[in-house]
This record gives structure tokens, C-alpha cells and sequence, in this order.
């Protein structure tokens, strides 16, 4: 009768698999942008020539009903918004800080949407407004 | 020498570490699903505030009116497209100062993208968008 021959399981070295989740972590921990305004349907508009933009600290946000939220919270109005975005705004002096990202639904009328910016620019910051690339871009 | 209670010591003091790759795979998963790596596009526009009282006058400043899906550039009838050329006719980025500022009107039922469409336009050739709004006209 013939001896039977154990196999050992293959050895998978797993002890630097760790290292390397926690460094994925970090990296996906420093790149993170969570989206504060899932709530809010929004379709942006189109436009040719858009660039790149890196995304501004203040947000504000007109849905597809026209409601306003600033920094992911609903306001009732375009004075709301100034104040707010002027107090977010107080302290900060580089252009690159007084950036202000507009997002605003495609189909909003100008009743609701021009005394939101106007209200943008009154309180002192710089408009990034956020729109889809569409035919020559550069 | 005995040391056997020492080492038993010694084993019960270790922070346990086996569950560790567990966490550090759901952490993993959570910020590889939540990650959003993509930019945004657009156009910034450092908009001038103020009264347009304090403009020059509005005949040198090319004005761009929408009054709902019409738009004129210094009152003659345009469209988007031809919008763009003749701003770029204007040849705004050799100017400086307030001759670069385009204005921009409107009226009626004006959707936001088209008026989009218009900054967008006026910031690709260099311009400084100024909007005028229904109150600063009635203050003139």
C-alpha cells in the first residue's frame, strides 16, 4: 500500500496586503469629494468651450423647482444667499478663495436665477459657474 | 531556566490585529464607491458689482440682450452661434480695464441655459460679464 503524499496548501504572503488597503485608503481618503447636493435634481446646462475647473469650498445650488441651497442647505431667498455666502466669504482674500460654484438647473427662469448671482457677486465672491461641455471644448 | 508564565504574559498584552484588514477593506470599499476623482467644467466670471450708474456710457459697452429666445448684441438680432464671432470680432482680450466688460440684459422668459450659453460665450473671447439688472435699470 502506498503512503499517502499530503499536499500543503500553497503559502500567499498577506502580511503587506494591509499596508496597501491603508495606503489606498489615504489616497481615496484625499481625493474624496462627497456630494452634498444628491438631494437637488439638477441638469446643468450646456455650453461650448468649457474648462476644467477645480471645485470651490462655497456652494450654491438652484434646482430643477427653482428652491436655492447654499452649502448643501435649502434658503428661502437671493438675501439669504448673500449673507451667507458673505459671512463663508469673511477672512478670505485670494481670488482662488472667493470662489463661489453655481450650479443651477438648465430650465430655471431668470426670476430666480439672476438674483441668486447678483447676490453672489454683491456678497463678494467669484462666480464658477458649472455647465457640460458640449461640441469644441478646449 | 523556567520562563513559561513570562511568555503567557506577554501573549495576553498583544493588541489583536487579525480583524484589521477587515476594517481596512470596508473602509477601502466605502471610499472607492464615494470618491468622485472627476473635475467639474465651467467658466469662472469675476463679475464687476455695483450700480451701473457708476458705468461708462452704454453705447461704447457691447450690450447682449435675451428676451426669450431672441438675442441681440447692440440691438441687431443674433443668434448663439454668430454670438461668438462677432464678440470675437470685438478682439476683447488686447483690452483692458472696463473696455473688456460685455453687458448682459435681460427679459422675458429667459431659461438659464441660455443665458449659460451667453457667458459662456462672452468668457471664452475674454470679456467680463456685467449683468444688468431690473433695479439698477430703473435707478438710471
Amino acid at each position: 500500500m502506498k503512503p499517502i503524499k499530503r499536499h500543503s496548501l500553497p503559502f500567499i504572503p498577506t502580511a503587506n496586503l494591509v499596508d496597501i488597503a491603508i495606503l489606498l485608503i489615504i489616497f481615496y481618503m484625499a481625493c474624496s469629494n462627497f456630494v452634498s447636493q444628491t438631494a437637488a435634481k439638477v441638469t446643468l446646462p450646456k455650453a461650448e468651450a468649457l474648462e476644467r475647473q477645480q471645485e470651490p469650498l462655497i456652494l450654491v445650488l438652484i434646482d430643477s423647482k427653482g428652491n436655492i441651497y447654499l452649502q448643501g442647505r435649502q434658503v428661502e431667498n437671493s438675501a439669504a444667499v448673500q449673507s451667507g455666502v458673505s459671512a463663508l466669504l469673511q477672512g478670505k482674500e485670494t481670488d482662488a478663495m472667493r470662489m463661489v460654484m453655481f450650479r443651477c438647473d438648465e430650465g430655471v427662469t431668470r426670476d430666480v436665477f439672476e438674483p441668486v448671482i447678483s447676490a453672489i457677486v454683491e456678497a463678494g465672491g467669484i462666480i464658477m459657474a458649472v455647465g457640460e461641455n458640449v461640441g469644441t471644448g478646449k | 531556566m523556567y520562563k513559561l508564565p513570562k511568555k503567557k504574559q506577554l501573549d495576553q498584552e498583544a493588541i489583536p490585529t487579525t480583524s484589521l484588514a477587515d476594517m481596512m477593506f470596508l473602509l477601502l470599499i466605502f471610499f472607492i464607491m464615494t470618491t468622485t476623482l472627476s473635475r467639474v467644467t465651467g467658466f469662472v466670471s469675476d463679475m464687476p458689482s455695483g450700480s451701473s450708474g457708476k458705468q461708462e456710457s452704454k453705447d461704447k459697452t457691447p450690450t447682449v440682450l435675451l428676451q426669450g429666445d431672441e438675442v441681440r448684441l447692440n440691438d441687431e438680432v443674433t443668434t448663439m452661434a454668430s454670438l461668438r464671432n462677432s464678440l470675437m470680432a470685438l478682439h476683447l482680450e488686447l483690452k483692458e480695464g472696463n473696455d473688456k466688460i460685455v453687458m448682459v440684459s435681460t427679459a422675458g422668459n429667459v431659461t438659464y441655459q441660455s443665458y449659460y450659453q451667453v457667458l459662456a460665450a462672452i468668457q471664452s473671447c475674454s470679456g467680463v460679464v456685467a449683468i444688468v439688472t431690473e433695479d439698477a435699470e430703473e435707478k438710471k
